[in-house]
């Protein structure tokens, strides 16, 4: 019996989750199913965080222990992960899927531990233990109609998805276009859609002179292709996800005229003021580049605010598997990343409107958009 | 511009992909009497082979080429490694498998393709057409055309030519058409190679003007099958089932909005399906 028990512990002390001298930070991502590209590109950022942090000697003397788990963007499979992630002692749970999965997830959070998201289509409540590193789609909204207001846009034509993530920016038009003065017009596009002329048709013909997609992925492509056909002159909107390499390879053939996107400042880092939020913006840009071979897109800065997170928790609170000292921490404390993120006592969502700006594409890379005119 | 006419364009561009689905379901079915659940997927590989053969470098026409020859290849490996070796086994069985083969096909394509979505260039540019207030690329007029002579052929080649009769005689009694001399393996391997050229002109038709990836396959056959079943699986009916459904869908988006199409797609296609099954009763025996 006695050998059994020391066999057993011997087990368990292989076993990297249950080593001593680690923080178990675990990461859900999808890498298959729908939206993948979500998951994989944020995955890989916090793997690049962790073999980075573990090269320069780990956090108080602790190496970073990443533990994945893929929940192929569906919400069932999310609260599987969630369970055995929780049962394998993580002190941070990183959440690098979609709006549904990381809904599903949050109910069984309410003892903790602490979860962090970058999707802005989660606002979580103030009294839980999970955090936001993005601006809101609210916020988001917010900064398109502070676009069209400094430039005399009053009408606006959206396509929204079908999804839970098309719903709430469907949420976010309806409480911030009328109260700012903007009429707009929105259609629906089914995510299996394999045109998407029918809502343009539908959106554009009372004259609008800015269009908004608010879609991601293949199916934001389908947009892009459908809007080339009309040979419109309207700028094209895109929305937070689609500041990517691979949405710009996906519709490089049929780009529009000027393809405008909302999204960090960080993604046009010249509009990044602050020196520290550059500096670490340019060492991760190399870095990663470097480690991965991969160009930094949107998508690996949101990634990266979710490490960021992570970095202040493990270095600053005693002991981060005590959820209610973490949050304590973390709504009282700035965290430093592309941009300051401030949560508090009310909000546990860490960028605002002000961290946003309309960008454009522009020979190879994005900018500071233009008037639309 | 007029919605209504972009309904109608838009409709007839996914109706005919949708033909072309169901005439590769069909065709397949025809012979062996399975429903090909990993069908779908030689528009998968189809799309992702021609976009990664493009994106290298090499001339479009070369692409295409390459990307329907691989959905044949597919079509006709299901057929022979996985289908042919079960041939006495249940039908529910061998559909079974052929779903298998489908989520296994989309594993190897996540692998080899990554997540992300692919696409590739217009084989017909050009400033779009413009027809009673809608607007219809070159890309999606030629897919039209192209995409319906091609079911018309398959449909006339199936039930007006000797070796359309020969493959389909093979569904009906496959030992009694080898006894007539129909070489059963062959015509089989034959109607799978036409069912994945269908598959993979269908990707390279469609895939410029949205985009592909790996998971693309099993909505393509949900939606190819629903065609054929309005078709009741015949190939002159997916020509009209693929086009009603194409265009229901359009027309369904236009007027009742993207949330409606699903319910009122399937409403119509549970109402066809008890309608066609109007003369079935348990057991599948005719009604007296």
């Amino acid at each position: 019996m006695k050998r059994l028990t020391v066999f057993l512990g011997l087990l368990l002390l292989a076993d990297p989750a249950f080593a001593v001298d680690r923080w178990n930070v675990g990461i859900i991502a999808p890498t298959s199913g729908a939206l993948s590209t979500v998951g994989t590109r944020q995955l890989s950022v916090v793997q690049w965080w962790a073999q980075d942090i573990n090269a320069k000697g780990g956090i108080r003397g602790r190496q970073i222990n990443l533990i994945h788990c893929n929940d192929e963007a569906s919400p069932e499979k999310s609260v599987t992960c969630v369970r055995d992630l929780i049962g394998r002692g993580v002190v941070l749970l990183l959440n690098a899927s979609i709006t549904g999965p990381i809904l599903a997830a949050m109910p069984l959070l309410q003892n903790g531990p602490v979860m962090v998201t970058p999707s802005p289509n989660v606002v979580p409540p103030a009294n839980s233990y999970v955090f936001q590193t993005s601006p809101s789609d609210l916020e988001l909204t917010k900064a398109i109609a502070a676009y069209a207001q400094a430039n005399g846009v009053n009408h606006i034509a959206m396509v929204a998805s079908t999804d839970a993530s098309g719903e709430v920016g469907v949420t976010s038009a309806a409480a911030v276009f009328p109260k700012e003065g903007i009429v707009y017009k929105l259609a629906r596009i089914d995510l299996r859609a394999s045109d998407a002329s029918i809502q343009l048709a539908n959106v554009v013909s009372d004259g609008a002179s800015l269009i908004y997609s608010n879609y991601s992925g293949g199916g934001a492509a389908t947009v892009v292709k459908s809007y080339s056909n009309f040979g419109f002159e309207h700028p094209l909107l895109v929305s937070y996800a689609n500041i990517s390499d691979s949405f710009l390879r996906l519709v490089k053939d049929d780009m529009p005229k000027r393809l405008l996107a909302v999204g960090l400042k960080a993604a046009a880092p010249e509009l990044v003021t602050d020196a520290a939020d550059r500096a670490h913006l340019d060492y991760f840009t190399n870095s990663y580049l470097a480690w991965k071979n991969e160009p930094v897109d949107h998508l690996s800065i949101l990634g990266l605010t979710m490490a960021d997170f992570a970095t202040a928790v493990l270095e600053h609170v005693d002991d981060p598997a005590n959820p209610a000292a973490v949050r304590k921490y973390v709504e009282s404390n700035p965290i430093a990343s592309v941009a300051t993120l401030h949560f508090s006592a009310q909000s546990h969502v860490g960028l605002s409107a002000s961290d946003v700006v309309v960008l454009e594409y522009n020979k190879g890379h994005w900018e500071k958009a233009g008037p639309p005119k | 511009m007029s919605p209504l006419s972009q309904a109608i364009v838009s409709g007839m561009i996914s109706g005919t992909i949708y033909v072309l689905l169901a005439t590769g379901l069909i065709i397949a079915f025809q012979t062996t009497r399975i429903v090909n659940l990993a069908h779908g997927e030689t528009y998968s590989i189809a799309g992702l082979v021609t976009a990664a053969v493009a994106h290298a470098g090499l001339p479009v026409a070369l692409a295409i080429t390459v990307g329907i020859a691989s959905a044949v290849v597919y079509s006709v490996a299901i057929e022979r490694a996985l289908l042919r070796p079960r041939a006495n086994w249940p039908v529910s069985s061998l559909i079974l498998i052929s779903l298998a083969a489908a989520f296994l096909s989309r594993g190897v394509l996540l692998v080899v393709f990554g997540p992300d979505a692919a696409s590739f260039k217009r084989i017909f540019a050009g400033a779009p057409f413009r027809v009673a207030g809608g607007i219809i690329p070159q890309q999606g007029f030629w897919l039209v055309i192209i995409g319906l002579a091609a079911a018309l052929v398959t449909a006339q080649l199936l039930t007006r030519t000797r070796i359309g009769k020969q493959l389909r005689a093979t569904a009906e009694n496959a030992d009694a058409a080898q006894l007539l001399g129909v070489n059963v393996d062959a015509a089989r391997m034959i109607s799978f190679a036409l069912a994945g050229l269908l598959g993979g002109l269908s990707a390279v038709l469609l895939v410029p003007l949205i985009s592909v990836d790996y998971q693309a396959g099993l909505g393509m056959t949900l939606r190819g099958f629903i065609a054929a079943s309005l078709a009741g699986m015949s190939p002159f009916g997916a020509i009209f089932g693929g086009l009603a459904l194409g265009l229901a869908e359009a027309l369904v988006t236009t007027y009742f909005g993207a949330l409606a199409q699903d319910p009122i797609i399937f409403i119509v296609l549970i109402a066809v399906a008890l309608w066609q099954s109007r003369h079935v009763q348990f057991g599948g025996s005719v009604r007296a």
